[in-house]
């Protein structure tokens, strides 16, 4: 087991560092350099130049990799362009603003997802079987940035239940010690402020966590009425055992592990949803940085956060295959 | 009678029916996918007969310039917008946009898959490694930031669009039509082929491809829904098609985001029009991976 994971671990080094020459490759691609990006398109020759200079534009490509491929591994992914601020201190404030906001999706998918699967495989092309096809149907159908706007008017405009935009209520001071609002509010003892930013999640949660859980049920429903049909489970209910049993220990932890696979898939296509949701709702996370980073050529921006971004997928799918082993021991790693 | 003879006589009694045609009348009574094929008819028709179809030019100014535009009902079917352009009309010329978006966008990423998928599963060996590392390279980047990275890079047209959308749909062709291959290549009937001496080129076009694409087949019909919602996506972010003028729906929705207390219609017109095809695009997918593939069928 842990020679597999340490195994999979080298594995993500090549893709990583794949990944960082094609980002590398593609900011340098983009039309217009930084320095015009930050002196505007007016700028003299001799300013454009002495910026290019200062940045290191003017190296040639291979050194420039080299150069930036160092600082990466000694953990300085250098400075935005534009804010002059460290790419890896921003990275801090932003990371768990989009985590806090992907969990609660996650969760919200989950929680909801598998019951919900699970119950319409019981019920089998029963009513609420095809309730459950038709709303993940519509869950699948619905785009996300239209969800979100409709719930932002629904529950935030119309009925004022829910605040519109950020993590937090402008006016509240709350230290952030983690970053992470739900935890921070938490340590401080505010129950408020917990409120508050967990106020501020709903909506922004539900409305990324949409498409999951029509995913997540539809799959669990796969999955559970496949388990429903094998012997194992017909051997159980005929010797008597306990049907919630039945259900908890063969039915469900057999279905689980293409439900696993799928949330872990999803995860991905969840930072792919935060870019929208997080502008929809002007939640200061990942997503809504780099999308401005590629707006205004935020080269260092750019690099890093897709970077960041990748290796969170790969991380989240590396997690997702060591929990197979957990699920079904059947799986024997070598 | 001989055994076989017997075999023979009861085989040729069955009337001899194809995988297609099995599908397609299992499609056939697939109440859903029949739903899906009325909904993705409107579409089509919205698109071909768009100009026929509609009252008014899509950038036609017929009513004043308002902040506060009128709705549906009164002369005009789904109101007006904010420039005075009628939305019916707006909403039917983006039919044109969004299905040619989704067919085109698809097949690029369609080709480029197949091509990958058909040389890493069929030659195998480093060549297979290589293509599918890169494969997984590009599955590693979020679609939507692929696509907007793209979209940056290569200008803002209509085809750079449908480019950078369709490149971010490669590495999903590409790994199912290479998994589906590796399972038909060591098949009996690849074995016969290959020993009455059908060249290579052939057994792969001819009989191994064809063997493989009915998952592929799905995918695609899945996949236009996602390329649709995809560019709506781009247009909501500011990044879609430059022309200002084009009734790009994402559009329509981005252009009235904050009018929807004062005009609901502006945005949820164009919304539920997203969601329409899709849907119809999603029931036709999953109808047809019933009738392709009997196993899964409920």
């Amino acid at each position: 087991m842990l020679k597999y994971i340490v195994r999979r671990l080298i594995l993500t080094v090549p893709i990583l560092l794949g990944l960082s020459i094609l980002v590398f490759l593609f900011v340098r691609a983009l039309p217009g350099g930084p320095a015009i990006a930050l002196l505007g398109e007016r700028a003299t020759q001799e300013s454009v130049e002495q910026i290019e200079e200062e940045l290191g534009l003017d190296r040639p490509l291979p050194v420039q990799y080299l150069s930036y491929l160092r600082n990466i591994l000694s953990g300085d992914l250098g400075s935005s362009v534009s804010t002059r601020r460290p790419i890896v201190d921003e990275l801090k404030q932003r990371f768990p603003a989009t985590f806090e906001l992907a969990a609660m999706a996650m969760l919200f998918a989950v929680a909801a997802g598998i019951p919900l699967g699970y119950v319409a495989a019981k019920r089998y092309q029963g009513v609420l079987d095809n309730v459950s096809l038709v709303a993940s149907l519509i869950g699948i159908s619905f785009p996300v940035f239209f969800l979100a706007l409709l719930m932002k008017y629904v529950f935030a405009v119309k009925l004022g239940w829910l605040p519109t935009v950020g993590r937090i209520d402008v006016t509240r001071s709350l230290e952030h010690p983690t970053g992470f609002y739900l935890l921070d509010a938490i340590i401080a003892g505010d129950g408020e402020a917990f409120v508050d930013v967990l106020e501020h999640l709903i909506m922004p949660a539900i409305a990324l966590g949409t498409i999951p859980l029509a995913i997540v049920a539809r799959i669990t429903r796969a999955a559970v009425l496949d388990v429903l049909g094998e012997d194992y489970v017909r051997t159980a209910k005929a010797k008597g055992l306990d049907p919630s049993v039945v259900d908890r220990r063969h039915v469900l932890r057999n279905a689980m592990l293409p439900v696993v696979t799928v949330i872990g898939l999803q995860t991905g296509l969840l930072l792919t949803g935060a870019v929208l949701t997080e502008t929809v709702f002007s939640f200061p996370g990942l997503g809504s940085w780099i999308l401005n980073a590629i707006r205004f050529r935020d080269y260092a921006v750019i690099q890093g956060g897709i970077l960041f971004f990748a290796g969170m997928f790969i991380v989240v799918n590396l997690l997702v295959d060591i929990s197979y082993a957990f699920l079904n021991p059947r799986i024997r790693y070598r | 009678m001989s055994v076989a003879e017997a075999q023979a006589a009861e085989l040729s009694l069955e009337r001899p029916s194809g995988l297609w045609r099995d599908a397609f009348d299992r499609f056939r009574r697939n109440p859903a996918a029949l739903v899906g094929v009325g909904l993705l008819l409107v579409l089509i028709i919205a698109a071909v007969f768009a100009a026929q179809l509609a009252p008014h030019e899509p950038n036609q100014q017929v009513g004043p310039l308002s902040t506060n535009p009128a709705g549906p009902g009164g002369g005009f079917t789904l109101g007006l917008d904010e420039q005075g352009r009628d939305v019916l009309s707006r909403l039917l010329f983006g039919a044109r946009l969004s299905l040619l978006v989704g067919v085109v966008s698809v097949a690029i990423g369609l080709s480029i898959g197949l091509v990958f998928g058909a040389v890493a599963g069929y030659i195998g060996g480093w060549v297979d490694t290589a293509i599918m590392r890169v494969m997984d390279l590009l599955l590693s980047v979020p679609s939507l930031l692929m696509a907007i990275g793209l979209v940056t890079l290569l200008g803002r047209g209509m085809v750079q669009i449908m480019f950078a959308v369709g490149v971010t749909t490669v590495p999903i062709f590409a790994r199912l039509l290479r998994g589906s291959i590796l399972g038909q290549r060591e098949a009996d009937y690849v074995l016969a082929a290959r020993s009455v001496g059908v060249p290579g080129r052939r057994l792969l076009l001819g009989h191994i491809i064809p063997n493989s694409i009915a998952p592929v087949i799905v995918q695609a019909t899945l996949t236009m829904a996602t390329a649709i919602i995809e560019v709506a996506a781009l247009s909501f972010l500011g990044l879609g098609p430059g022309d200002p003028s084009l009734p790009e729906w994402g559009k329509m929705m981005a252009d009235n985001a904050n009018r929807l207390e004062s005009a609901a219609h502006l945005v949820l017109l164009p919304g539920f029009a997203i969601v329409i095809s899709t849907m119809g695009l999603n029931l036709i997918g999953d109808g047809l991976r019933e009738a392709i593939d009997p196993k899964l069928r409920s």
